[in-house]
């Protein structure tokens, strides 16, 4: 079976994570990195499903501590607007979730996207009875 | 302006089912301010559909495009060019500019990826509200320059009906009602008695009813 792929989608501010930091989950997690997570596209989040990221993460500030202010908000609105898209096509809408992520604290981030993980795996055993 | 709204991608992707390359295209013109057509939205309508083919195991080619216009033949030009790239187009321009193109390319296969709604004002960002009817033949002058046959649901030339109630309209109850607006600013201004004005009943063939409307303007017109 070919590793899981998830792509990470997050702003500058909201981690340095290293590859050793996701080191913990069995899967291949790819890092975008964009100056605010409020430049997150709708259609970034369907490309990188397209480049055949199992789920996505997208993960911005806190909503109270936002860099940009109110850049993680749009994020979490981004995010909602693909999964509606996802809904649309008949895939399921938790393959993409949004993170708000204190300041560099990368444990966060990790736990997030454990917790994508997870519903990424049950979402194929599910496939695997279904079909 | 023209106000618009993307149509579920299970809708578009029932049009586009057959084929194998399609050219998605948007127009800056009305569509673009109101977020269903413009480059944003040919991106993500575009990601989307490659998305759900390349699940169903039917890989799509997508060809992004926006034009400035899609109701102004300048801005057709290079349609025949792309026409032969691709097996279909879906254009996320309002009705006007899908049948512009359906009228001057005949071979083209274009379908509608947005449903066009109504004239509408931008109150807020991420929000439309319909203001106009295009019913050719204006009568804001007696109204206040509110407009009855766009925001009333019953669409009155002597309003309010028997339904207002508390200034809001009995068909859906969080919207005003226009005439319970125009009564109350006609008589501000001690300007009730237009309100008396009773409207015959209206001619609704420049709205429309008398078949597809025209403009012209001879001075503009090249030649003769
Ligand atoms: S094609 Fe429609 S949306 Fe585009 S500019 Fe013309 S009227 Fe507006
Ligand atoms: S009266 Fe007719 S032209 Fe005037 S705003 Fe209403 S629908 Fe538009």
């Amino acid at each position: 079976m070919s590793e899981m792929k998830i792509t990470i989608l997050c702003c500058h501010y909201t981690n340095q994570a290293t590859a050793e930091d996701f080191a913990g989950i069995p899967a291949k997690i790819e890092v975008k990195r964009y100056p605010c997570s409020g430049k997150i596209e709708v259609a970034d989040i369907l490309r990188a499903l397209e480049d055949d990221a199992e789920g996505v993460l997208v993960a911005g500030c806190e909503k109270s501590s936002c860099h940009n202010r109110s850049g993680s908000q749009r994020a979490e609105k981004r995010t909602a607007a693909a999964q509606k898209i996802l809904e649309e096509i008949g895939m399921e809408p938790e393959r993409v979730q949004m993170a708000f992520v204190p300041r560099l604290e990368t444990g966060v981030l990790v736990e997030a996207t454990k917790r994508l993980f997870e519903t990424l795996l049950d979402l194929k055993s599910k496939e695997g009875t279904s079909s | 302006m023209i106000i618009a709204e993307r149509k579920p991608i299970s809708r578009i992707l029932a049009m586009i089912e057959p084929y194998e390359r399609v050219a998605v295209l948007g127009c800056r013109g009305c569509v673009a301010i109101c977020s269903a057509g413009g480059d944003r939205e040919v991106e993500i309508v575009s990601a989307a559909l490659r998305l759900a083919r390349k699940r169903a195991g039917r890989p799509l080619t997508v060809v992004e495009e926006t034009l400035v216009r899609q109701c102004d033949p300048e801005y057709l030009t290079g349609l025949e060019e792309l026409a032969k790239k691709v097996d279909a187009v879906v254009s996320l321009a309002c009705g006007v500019g899908v049948n512009f193109i359906a009228d001057r390319f005949p071979e083209l296969r274009i379908y509608p990826g947005v449903d066009t709604s109504f004239y509408g004002a931008n109150p807020a960002l991420g929000e439309w509200e319909e203001k106009c009817r295009g019913c050719g033949d204006c009568i804001l002058d007696f109204t206040g320059g509110l407009c009855p046959i766009a925001r009333c649901a019953k669409n009155l030339l002597n309003g309010p009906c028997g339904g207002s109630q508390d200034g809001k309209c009995e068909i859906r109850p969080e919207v005003p009602c226009v005439w319970h607006q125009i009564y109350e600013r006609l008589k501000a201004r001690g300007e009730l008695e237009r309100m008396m004005k009773l409207f015959p009943a209206k001619d609704w063939r420049p709205a429309g009813h008398d078949g597809p409307r025209v403009r012209t303007r001879e001075d503009l017109k090249v030649g003769n």
